[in-house]
């Protein structure tokens, strides 16, 4: 391993590295070791172009690039000399030569690598008379992406992007000299599942995500970490919170997970958590059958009255649950515990919805925490259904709606014959029309806990919104309900880092992995995984 | 059609009158493939290498790199193929050397070609062509053609079990393609932009695989220094330059074209004796000694030797060998403006410096020639040309900084001038 010399600082390196890799690797670059740069990205092959990241090595007489230069033992690099601050001056005045300085309305700003640097390194007045070049505004790349030439600094990040990630290559530079732009080919838009993004690795205003552009400033924005819930893969995500609301989900890097990517659709299923189909109030069925809004605590003791009628007339075993593959581990194991404590355990399972999937990150299973849910013992939801359709069952605890997924040959008609039909979900679906009880339930951006991922890794959410109506997470609600039918799971009030604890002392894949100790990139499952 | 031969000949060029000499025949009647028959059969790799390298054969693209050691950049072994390229795209705006040596000495290219290949073990050559180089190309083509199936070329060459084969492609109209990097990206079919280095064409070249890039008059030398020795070569030129080049001269002289004279030749006698002098009697008011983009000579300078270690004390380079005279009614603001209006157009963009440089001081030059200049804006041209210096993937930048250097080193006056007067003081400029 070579050791080299950074401003005066030694570091051991791995081999082969170039010195921003090997930076990138120490986890100090532009966190300690500020070396600024455009086109060099972690994920993407070097390019070599922008020529900001020149720094001064020992024994060469010109200032290299850090991006593609090669560490060697006993290295000695300085970052931080008069030399070098002239370099970065002079690629920072020369990439505004053509720029339209129109951080005021550009909605990069505050964002903006450009600004940032131009800040921190550039100089403080232009020097330049002359006429911008003529670019075009608002270029229409695709279905998602928005182009402002004027913008752009030609870092050829998204070209990049394009042809080295989804290999789809739709940009290319078109022209030469200060005449480049970047472009798509006629009739062939940026259209690939991950084109969001180049967005995001766009360093100045240039591509811009349609979904997001001029809906609010960036600095107005709380960047809370948390999971994309779209699929199985777990993509680690900033969720920009504002207002209560969330206005985006911008990919957080886990080399372990999703590196610094994530999907098209997983980024615009935020739109799931504001959306006007949230499951807003507790609702029983009526005499006349139709379902009527009630307080929480109304519908909870209702339910509780039903469940225990039923196990009073016919024993524990009538009652049945499906479990929902979006709800924590901590949810999960909390009905788990219910029914263990009504003594039914064996009869309850999941329903995963399925789809499409591909060789990056998109995974068939489209909810957040299947792999959970069958490590928290959660079978599929055949048995569960068999027992309804065979009359066995009379009383359903239904976690979500997936179990209405075409794949498991059952619509809501199904369980018309069941006495009871106790319902906690958080959007509206068919499965309502049929449950005598309704309780609203959180999502997972609305609650602190864990989700599995597909490889068995153990991933933190925390709440970046409150739901706009009384919601519990169905934890909690199971909880509640477990009080009101006279049964104790846990000590005390809904503790989703003790119920997370708990988990561990009964589950031995989730020991030591619990919502305290998974930190910002998770941690896998002991053993084999789920 | 074709070019008129050189005005004055060498050893280069002494056959070039004679169109047979573009033959296969007609060459081997000059004693022509002997020298590479000569290194294949008598000669190992290595002594060949080291016969180059003792001639002291510096690369004729511009850069002026020692041939020899160049080869021996080539990693030895077998263990993937090796290939040479011929970079025959002359781009350099006032250069037209190699296209003569493509037209009327096509064998003595692949000759050269031959001897590099065995030297490297190369098992392939690609000829990279300008594009608009027709009738070069058909000539080379038709070489390669008789070459092949004489068993000049191919599977065993000469009969030995050397195997080279050599391609010819056709570019697509870059300047930049003529940079060597550049020209190994247009030639696998890509745009044509310079690879950052590491790593080098010698590790990683044409398709990935170890390659070296000598221009076409480099290799044209080789024949005739394994012919004649390296003793030989090295009597010819001066002590740190041996040997001939073509030098092809153009703008304001009575007989524009290409001489072949040996390295050290005074510019004043290229200019005076062999070009015949300057048209209407005018003075010279400064020389391009080397492709437009190395930096101008005044008039004060021209008794120069023109070789490199005399013209670097001027600040200049020998480049391509390409000489453009201008008389004293030239306007040196509108030679900056041509010129970087050159490179703006030429530059591939990848490089900060070069992109935004280029368009920028373009864009400066056709103001103070328009007469709206200020006094700042000299010192401005010369910050901007000092940044776009030794910082970027390839030399084009530097290309483009040096020749406007050049000009308001030694031709402030002109630029203060326009300034001054809010106009161009020369009313006979051409139109932009």
């Amino acid at each position: 391993m070579p050791r080299i010399t950074i401003d005066d600082q030694s570091y051991e390196v791995a081999d082969g590295r170039t010195i921003l890799q090997a930076l990138d690797d120490l986890g100090l670059l532009m966190n300690g070791v500020d070396v600024p740069h455009y086109c060099w990205h972690p994920k993407l092959s070097i390019d070599g172009s922008c020529r900001l990241c020149q720094v001064e090595i020992e024994g060469f007489p010109k200032l290299q690039i850090a991006c593609n230069t090669p560490v060697k033992d006993g290295m000695v690099i300085r970052t931080q000399t008069d030399r070098v601050k002239t370099a970065r001056e002079g690629v920072m005045e020369l990439l505004l030569v053509n720029h339209p300085l129109d951080c005021p309305i550009c909605d990069q700003a505050g964002e903006c690598k450009l600004q940032d640097y131009a800040y921190e390194y550039g100089a403080t007045h232009a020097r330049t008379r002359e006429p911008r070049r003529p670019a075009k505004k608002k270029v229409d790349l695709g279905p998602t992406i928005v182009f402002d030439q004027e913008r752009c600094i030609l870092c050829r990040r998204c070209v990049r992007f394009c042809r080295e990630v989804p290999g789809t290559g739709e940009l290319m530079v078109q022209g030469r000299g200060d005449h480049s732009v970047i472009e798509t080919a006629p009739d062939q838009p940026l259209a690939n599942d991950y084109s969001m993004n180049v967005a995001d690795i766009c360093p100045v205003g240039a591509l811009t995500t349609k979904d997001f552009r001029f809906k609010i400033r960036v600095w107005f924005l709380e960047d809370v970490p948390g999971v994309c819930t779209g699929c199985s893969n777990g993509c680690n995500v900033h969720l920009g919170v504002a207002n209560n609301r969330v206005y985006r989900y911008v990919p957080r890097r886990n080399d372990a997970v999703n590196e610094t990517w994530m999907c098209d659709e997983g980024r615009l299923s935020y739109a799931a958590i504001g959306a006007a189909d949230r499951l807003r109030e507790p609702q029983l069925r009526g005499a006349d059958g139709r379902l009527v809004a009630v307080a929480f605590d109304a519908a909870l003791e209702e339910a509780a009255a039903r469940i225990r009628r039923a196990v009073d007339a016919s024993g524990p075993g009538v009652v049945v649950a499906l479990a929902s593959p979006h709800a924590t581990n901590e949810d999960l194991f909390t009905l788990r515990r219910l029914l263990e404590a009504l003594g039914t355990s064996s009869a309850a399972g999941v329903a995963v919805p399925n789809g499409r999937s591909d060789a990056l990150l998109i995974k068939a299973e489209k909810a957040a925490n299947g792999a959970g849910a069958r490590a928290l013992g959660f079978g599929g939801p055949g048995p569960v259904l068999d027992r309804i359709r065979g009359g066995g069952a009379r009383v359903l605890i239904a976690l979500g709606h997936d179990v209405l997924d075409p794949a498991h040959g059952a619509n809501e008609e199904l369980f018309r014959s069941l006495d009871t039909l106790i319902l906690l979900d958080s959007h509206h679906s068919a499965l309502e029309r049929v449950a005598h009880v309704v309780l609203p339930a959180r999502v997972a951006a609305e609650k602190l806990g864990t989700l599995t991922n597909h490889a068995g890794r153990v991933q933190r959410v925390e709440p970046a919104v409150e739901p706009a109506h009384l919601a519990y997470a169905e934890g909690e609600t199971l909880l509640r309900l477990a009080r009101a039918l006279g049964l104790a799971l846990f000590e005390g009030p809904w503790d989703p880092r003790a119920v997370s604890r708990a988990i561990g002392a009964a589950v031995p894949a989730f020991a030591g992995v619990h919502v305290d100790s998974v930190g910002a990139e998770g941690l896998p499952l002991r053993g084999p995984s789920a | 059609m074709g070019l008129e031969a050189p005005y004055v000949t060498g050893y280069l060029s002494e056959h070039f009158a004679d169109a047979a000499y573009a033959t296969l025949q007609g060459y081997q009647a000059k004693g022509g493939y002997e020298a590479a028959k000569k290194a294949l059969k008598q000669m190992s790799p290595t002594q060949v290498v080291e016969e180059v390298k003792a001639s002291g054969l510096q690369g004729r693209g511009g850069a002026g790199f020692p041939t020899g050691q160049k080869w021996s950049f080539m990693p030895p072994g077998n263990e993937k193929p090796k290939y040479l390229v011929c970079n025959a795209d002359e781009s350099e705006p006032g250069s037209f050397k190699d296209r003569i040596l493509m037209e009327r000495g096509p064998h003595l290219l692949l000759e050269g070609i031959l001897i590099g290949a065995w030297a490297t073990g190369a098992e392939k050559t690609f000829i990279y062509v300008r594009g608009e180089y027709a009738e070069p190309a058909r000539q080379v083509q038709r070489a390669i053609d008789e070459a092949t199936a004489k068993g000049f070329l191919g599977a065993n060459v000469f009969g030995t079990k050397f195997r080279h084969e050599v391609v010819l492609m056709r570019g697509a109209g870059a300047y930049i393609c003529g940079e060597e990097t550049g020209l190994l990206e247009s030639l696998e079919g890509k745009k044509g932009q310079p690879r950052k280095k590491p790593p080098f064409p010698a590790q990683y070249g044409a398709f990935g695989m170890p390659t070296t890039v000598n221009n076409v008059e480099t290799f044209c030398h080789v024949p005739h220094i394994l012919s004649r020795g390296a003793a030989w070569f090295k009597g010819i030129g001066t002590d740190k330059s041996p040997g001939n080049t073509i030098f092809g001269v153009s703008g304001h002289v009575n007989r524009p074209g290409l001489y072949e004279l040996p390295l050290g030749t005074k510019l004043d006698a290229l200019i005076f004796e062999h070009a015949s002098g300057v048209p209407g009697g005018r003075k010279v008011k400064g020389v391009i000694p080397g492709g437009m983009s190395m930096p101008i000579l005044p008039a004060g300078m021209l008794d120069v030797p023109m070789a490199n270690e005399f013209l670097r004390e001027r600040k200049t380079m020998l480049g391509t060998g390409g000489v453009m005279v201008m008389d004293e009614t030239t306007c040196m603001v509108r030679v900056g403006c041509v010129i970087s209006y050159f490179f703006r157009d030429e530059s591939c963009g990848q490089c900060t410096q070069c992109r935004e440089g280029t368009g920028w001081m373009n864009k400066v030059l056709n103001r103070i020639e328009r007469g709206a200049g200020n006094p700042d804006d000299l010192d401005l041209l010369l910050d901007v040309a000092g940044k776009m210096e030794g910082a970027t993937i390839c030399a084009f930048s530097d290309a483009a900084a040096w020749p406007i250097q050049g000009l308001l080193r030694h031709f402030r006056e002109d630029f203060e001038a326009h300034v001054r007067l809010g106009r161009c003081p020369f009313p006979e400029s051409f139109a932009l």
